[in-house]
Order: C-alpha cells, then sequence, then structure tokens
C-alpha cells in the first residue's frame, strides 16, 4: 500500500493490495469464463443451424449490411486497444491521459451503439425482424428467420453488454480524473478493462458468423 | 503473482494495426467466391484476432498461469458442446441406416 491508496482500499481478508488484486483479476477471468460459455451456447446453436440450412443462412446475411458490421468491428477494435493503453498510463502515473483514454473508449463504445441501432432501424423497415415485422417470403424464408433470430439474440445481449461496458468506462474516467487511482492501485481500470477486452472478443466471432457468410455455402 | 511488467505503447499500437490488417483480410476474402474455405479463412482469423486481444490486451502473456489456465477452459466448454453437438448431427443418418 501507497501513501496514495485509502486504507479502506484493503479490505481485510486480503494481506495487502498485490494480493487483493490478484484475488480480483483472477475472479474476472472466472466471470470472463462465465460469459464465454453463454454466449457459447448462442454459437453451439449457430453452428447447429448453418450446417441444417447452409443456403438459408448465406441468403440472411447477404440482408446484413457489411460495410456497417465492418466499421462496427474497427470501432471496437480500436477500442479495445485504447482501454489497454489507458491501463498503462495509470501505470505510468499518467492519470489525466489514463482519463481521457477511458473516455474516448466509453465515446468509441457509444458509436458502436448507435451504428447497431441504425441497423436495427433499417432491417425493421426491410422487415427483417422475425415475430415483430418480417416480410421475407420466397423458399428459404422459413429458414432465414432462424438466422435473424440468432443475430438478434446474440447481438442483442452483445449491444446489452457493451452497454454495461460504456458505464463502467465513463465511471472509471470520471474517477481517474478525480484522481481515485495511482500506478500502485488501479484494479478497477483493469477489470473493466477486461470485461471490455470481453465485449471486444465476442464480437470478433460474432461478425464472421453473421456478416461475413457471404459465398460460404 | 508477480509485478506486471508495462507493455510499451508501440507494442499495444502495433497489435491494433495487426487487428485491423486481418479484419481487411477476412472481409475482403468474404467477397471472394471461395465456398466453404471462406468459412476456413474468416474462422481462422477470428481465432487468431481473439488470440491477440487476450495475449496483448488482456494481458495474458505476462499474467498468472493460473489466467491462462481459466482462459483455455473458458473457450474449451464450448468447443466441446459445439463438437458433441455436431457429432449428434453427422451420425443420425449412420445411425437411422442402421436401424432399418
Amino acid at each position: 500500500m501507497n501513501a496514495f491508496m485509502p486504507a479502506a482500499a484493503v479490505q481485510q481478508q486480503f494481506d495487502d493490495a498485490p494480493q487483493q488484486k490478484e484475488a480480483a483479476v483472477l475472479g474476472m477471468w472466472a466471470f470472463i469464463a462465465t460469459e464465454v460459455l453463454f454466449f457459447g451456447v448462442l454459437f453451439a446453436a449457430y453452428v447447429t443451424c448453418r450446417w441444417r440450412f447452409p443456403l438459408a443462412f448465406v441468403e440472411g446475411s447477404s440482408q446484413l449490411d457489411f460495410p456497417m458490421g465492418t466499421a462496427e468491428t474497427a470501432i471496437l477494435l480500436t477500442s479495445g486497444c485504447l482501454s489497454a493503453i489507458a491501463l498503462r498510463q495509470i501505470q505510468l502515473n499518467k492519470a489525466r491521459q489514463s482519463a481521457v483514454l477511458l473516455l474516448v473508449t466509453s465515446l468509441l463504445g457509444v458509436a458502436f451503439l448507435v451504428l447497431h441501432g441504425m441497423e436495427y432501424h433499417d432491417e425493421f423497415k426491410e422487415g427483417l425482424i422475425p415475430g415483430i415485422r418480417y416480410l421475407e417470403t420466397g423458399p428459404s424464408a422459413h429458414e432465414m428467420e432462424l438466422f435473424f433470430s440468432l443475430y438478434y439474440v446474440t447481438t442483442g445481449f452483445h449491444s446489452l453488454h457493451v452497454l454495461i461496458g460504456v458505464v463502467l468506462l465513463l465511471i472509471m474516467a470520471l474517477r481517474t480524473w478525480r484522481g481515485a487511482f495511482c500506478a500502485q492501485y488501479h484494479t478497477p481500470i483493469e477489470i473493466t478493462g477486461l470485461y471490455w477486452s470481453l465485449v471486444d472478443v465476442v464480437w470478433i466471432f460474432v461478425y464472421p458468423a453473421f456478416y461475413l457468410v457471404g459465398n460460404a455455402g | 503473482m508477480t509485478q506486471q511488467e508495462i507493455p510499451t505503447l508501440r507494442s499495444q499500437l502495433l497489435v491494433l494495426g495487426g487487428l485491423l490488417i486481418l479484419l481487411a483480410l477476412s472481409a475482403g476474402l468474404s467477397r471472394v467466391p471461395l465456398g466453404w474455405w471462406v468459412l476456413v479463412i474468416t474462422a481462422s482469423v477470428a481465432v487468431s484476432q481473439a488470440l491477440l486481444v487476450m495475449v496483448v490486451f488482456m494481458r495474458l502473456k505476462s499474467g498468472h498461469p493460473a489466467l491462462r489456465i481459466i482462459a483455455m477452459l473458458a473457450f474449451a466448454w464450448p468447443l466441446i458442446l459445439v463438437a458433441l453437438t455436431l457429432g449428434d448431427y453427422f451420425t443420425r443418418s449412420l445411425l437411422h441406416a442402421a436401424l432399418h
């Protein structure tokens, strides 16, 4: 513990700050494992459906906004890098830089949500939402409902995770700006960065699964 | 756990550059009529990108070995789930033929 670190920051069940940090990071990774399992079930459903109805998935994927999906991926990858640099800067005791980077990361998260919301809006107008407004006809229309159902459930839960991440990043940016963290104590920033990277990793698999089916019959 | 080393800014930006190049590669090749190879290529790129993020941005490389074990297990269970589910689908016709 250092002079800048509040005594209450080390809970009584831990010997010292490094031990508390080890436990926090380990706990976060255990949480990440449960999240991977959650999305893993959705991917298992995706693999099964795609195996059974390959042409419907090609047709469904071709209806999605490929440039928008690619831009969203680039935004998330960049934001993941910025959150990692924010952690680096606080380790170097550059709190203000870290706070700004966390703020920019959260703004990129907001940009992702706005773009995805625009996609949902366009898809609603085109009648691609099963159970709400589905106007597809043709031989593969029924099987394509499976594709779009999986798409909305997976991307919907992912967007929920992005929204939670944006709120966490904003809180961290504010606390960092106010001087709550320093080189010796920055565990909450590290934990938030891990969460944001999880959001990143999930999207890395969502993007090719739904947007890049392309010619892979 | 030992004190974590602080990565250089250059290494972080290089990884971001690599991730964006992989994204361009994946997006570009998905437009080429390569059949099922598109799936192989895009899946391989996705695995590479995820590994880069986890090893560098999530600092698995410099983290405690227990974290790497948890990370591997986290992805092992869904893989087992997918393998067993597909195994069921692959063998249904065989079982059906054997029973009739």
